[in-house]
């Protein structure tokens, strides 16, 4: 949208709007004489997610996560990971209005399983025993950083990642 | 007519739907989903339906279900949540009061914030109804039932549907009261089960599920849940189950 803030009804009175700095409570300036929240606007410098498809031009498909085509227009670069590069994406083969064209995107990596261990609808479902163990290891820091150890920084690549970590039979 | 409390709570918000209105339900709302078929089979041909995440939506993205809720054209929603308290503030982040040492944390409410002061009424519903889920005061706020009168507001709570009982939100004082009992359970049962005052000191039967109601659910609306693969897995196992 690019604009600095809009009102957005609801949330007052919630313990989400204490816990935000970058949501108030503010008057009509119309003078309706009404309050509502309003949201301050979200610019990422770059945003980072996970797609169902994209070309080499930088055109997505980003499946069925909606969100992510209006996280890609807020942000001021985006890069793409795809569970699968195809010739070309565009507006017509796209599943239902998630085509993000390539003047939004900066860079397209090729990853798939790249959502493990969430699941990617219509491919893969999310992984529930990693998810308990990510779960469980979230409880404190120590744990925590144990995970991040064994997943996040000791695998040299994505490939070794899913070598290592994706389980076959979640691949059927 | 024998019913278990699922097909009980399913055929109570179904009479709440109003026909040639816009209903609509979120993601993981089996009874509301079936509640809203049955609507439309029962009383409300012309109901407009949008269960989320199935073949009953209209809309490929939620920003297009926000934005006609926030134009006021949502006339019913449902939601639960993990503790729903007197004023009828609704909980569906966290168990424990401080917001960095949670002793459970849920995933959160999504637009349910946005969407609880949208629709023009909401429908809350809990289906266990004990003194853990229904409090005196949640523990946090994920979207509060009463607002002061300058709050920009389309609409707000009408009522809670429980498997014991019903409470209709009265919107002036901002508090839930009891307003039916399902038989057999009796007032005092109530009483024992819930966390916040009742509001008044007895309250008449909800009128049970008629046999037409009954028929219509576990017949051509178990039919059309697994037909459409709308929350197929429960309709199979619960529908006609009692």
């Amino acid at each position: 949208m690019g604009v600095p803030y809009v009102p957005v009804i609801g949330l007052v009175g919630t313990d989400l709007l204490k816990r935000r700095d970058d949501m108030i409570v503010a008057p009509d300036p119309f003078g309706s004489g009404k309050v509502s929240v309003v949201a301050k606007a979200m610019r990422p410098d770059v945003a980072v997610f996970h797609v169902d498809k994209a070309d080499r031009s930088g055109n997505v498909s980003c499946g069925y996560q909606v969100e992510a085509v209006l996280l890609a227009e807020a942000s001021a670069h985006v890069v793409v990971t795809a569970e699968e590069i195809v010739d070309r994406v565009t507006e017509e083969n796209a599943i239902g209005g998630t085509f993000i064209p390539s003047i939004l995107v900066d860079a397209v990596v090729h990853a798939p399983r790249g959502a493990h261990p969430g699941g990617m609808t219509g491919r893969y479902a999310p992984d529930k025993h990693a998810m308990r163990e990510y779960v469980s290891a979230s409880r404190d820091d120590a744990s925590f950083a144990a995970y991040l150890d064994k997943y996040v920084f000791a695998p040299r690549n994505h490939d070794e990642y899913v070598e290592r970590f994706v389980r076959q039979a979640e691949t059927a | 007519m024998d019913y278990n409390d699922e097909e009980l709570m399913v055929v109570l918000m179904s009479r709440e739907v109003r026909d040639g209105e816009v209903s609509a339900c979120g993601a993981l709302s089996h009874i509301p989903a079936a509640a809203l078929l049955l609507a439309k089979e029962m009383h409300a041909p012309d109901a407009e339906l949008i269960i989320l995440n199935t073949v009953f939506r209209p809309f490929g993205t939620s920003r297009q279900f926000h934005f006609l809720a926030q134009r006021g054209e949502l006339g019913l929603f449902f939601v639960s949540g993990v503790q729903i308290d007197r004023r009828g503030n609704y909980n569906l982040h966290q168990i424990g009061r401080d917001p960095d040492r949670p002793e459970v944390r849920f995933p959160g409410g999504y637009g349910g914030g946005l969407i609880y002061y949208c629709a023009r009424r909401t429908i809350l519903f809990r289906t266990e109804h004990t003194r853990r889920s229904f409090v005196e005061s949640v523990d946090f706020i994920s979207a509060a039932g009463h607002t002061p009168p300058d709050v920009l507001r389309l609409g707000g709570p009408s009522k809670v549907v429980t498997p014991k009982a019903t409470f209709a939100f009265f919107k002036d004082v901002g508090e839930l009261r009891l307003e039916s009992i399902h038989p057999p359970h009796t007032f005092d049962d109530i009483r024992e089960n819930t966390g916040f005052d009742l509001g008044v000191t007895r309250a008449p039967p909800t009128k049970p599920p008629t046999d037409e109601e009954l028929m219509t659910l576990r017949g051509p609306i178990r039919r059309k849940m697994i037909d459409t693969d709308t929350y197929r897995a429960w309709a199979e196992r619960t529908l006609g189950s009692a």
